[in-house]
């Protein structure tokens, strides 16, 4: 039986090198897209028949939305709403990647520390993009509050140099962990169906109820995810 | 641990920013306006109901205001009508009641005139039977010649003693 970490070995589909690097379309890739595929048609479904009051499938995009300017409004403020469309596709990239690694013999990017440290990246990016937009060179201030003497200067840079370059790290370590642990759990326990024969269902329904409570976690991480995006964007805005 | 497996990373890297672009585009060109179309459509439609009723209510309220104006004014003139047909009915009654006092005193006047005239007349009658009487009592008793004229005068004087 295969081990309980090959579920996140990344196997090449489609072989590309440009330059010598390694492009491959992969099965990570696949579900990458098939998160973008999947969410984009989820919600494009629901909102074909649009209507003022709206039916059971249009309120499920309209909660989403309501939900995430929600967060925004209250972590960011107003202004973050500029931004809302970013937040909006990293909460739903996140969320369907993790639900979509929930089904047998899926594959789960979220796991993968590259795969969320890339869109961490991207969020760090936006951070800067809009905290020097706003605050010119006064960002700078970012890594040296005021009224910090300058002898202190020294020893307060480089840690808020090094905290600000953490908070993607940590951003991305958080979700991979909750994923990969999940999965291998899952993988562990649905070993002990085969290996118990006939008390083989206690595992079983132990594993279906890891299952139900995992979605709850693949939710509840993309949650997460976002307010903590958002709370860096709201740093980058405001004053330190 | 494969996810520690270092040559994968380029196409991670790649494929994520291909992918999350690709999300974007769609949420930000399609989703998101569609979403958001409908919710402010909703929005104004209930901000729009919201002034209408408020509207109305400022209607129905200048109509209440206007309907207890009325409703005063008309107290008033009713209160007004009232006042003046008491006093009217107030005055026919004095009027009234002092006419019939009027005629009540001038019939009792009459009356009382009526009675002592007769009172008179009867006492002049008992007077002159009284002499006519004394003068037949006296003859009786011996005592002839004494006229009724001297009885009469003899009365009037007892009259005025007693007076």
């Amino acid at each position: 039986m295969a081990g309980p970490m090959e579920q996140f070995v990344i196997k090449p589909i489609i072989p590309i090198e440009v330059g010598g690097v390694d492009l491959s379309f992969t099965n990570s890739s696949l579900y990458m897209l098939l998160a973008v595929v999947v969410s984009s048609l989820i919600l494009g479904l629901c909102l074909t028949k649009r209507t003022l009051v709206p039916n059971v499938a249009q309120s499920f995009p309209e909660c989403i939305y309501e939900f995430i300017s929600g967060l925004i409004k209250e972590n960011i403020g107003a202004e973050g709403l500029k931004y809302f469309s970013f937040i909006f596709c990293v909460f739903l990239f996140v969320a369907f990647g993790n639900l979509l690694g929930l089904f047998p013999y899926s594959f789960t990017f979220t796991s993968h520390l590259t795969a969320v440290g890339t869109l961490s990246l991207l969020a760090l990016a936006l951070n800067i993009f809009v905290g020097i937009k706003k605050k010119k060179w006064g960002w700078l201030r970012t890594f040296l509050p005021r009224g910090i003497p300058a002898v202190m200067s020294v020893l307060i840079i480089p840690i808020e140099i090094v905290s600000f370059l953490s908070k993607p790290f940590s951003l991305s370590v958080r979700l991979a962990a909750n994923m990969t642990v999940g999965h291998v759990m899952l993988k562990i326990i649905a070993g002990f169906v085969v290996g118990l024969g006939a008390f083989g269902f206690v595992p079983l329904v132990f594993d279906a109820l890891i299952v139900c409570f995992e979605m709850f976690i693949s939710l509840l991480q993309a949650f997460i995810y976002t307010v903590l995006t958002c709370i860096y964007l709201s740093d980058a805005m405001h004053e330190h | 641990m494969p996810q520690l497996d270092f040559s994968v990373f380029p196409s991670q890297f790649f494929w994520l920013v291909i992918n999350f672009a690709l999300m974007l585009i769609i949420m930000s060109r399609f989703i998101i306006p569609k979403t958001a179309e409908m919710i402010n459509l909703r929005k104004e439609k209930i901000d729009g109901d919201l002034e209408k009723a408020a509207e109305i209510k400022k209607q129905v309220e200048a109509t209440i205001e206007k309907y207890n104006e009325a409703l005063a004014l008309a107290n008033s003139k009713a209160n007004i009508s009232l006042q003046k047909t008491r006093d009217e009915l107030k005055e026919t009654i004095n009027r009234r009641q002092a006419d019939l006092i009027t005629r009540l005193n001038a019939e009792i006047e009459a009356g009382e005139e009526k009675i002592a005239s007769s009172k008179a007349k009867a006492l002049q009658k008992i007077e002159e039977a009284s002499a006519d009487l004394a003068v037949e009592v006296l003859g009786k008793l011996g005592f002839s010649g004494i006229k009724v004229k001297d009885a009469k005068n003899a009365l009037e004087s007892i009259k005025k003693e007693q007076l």
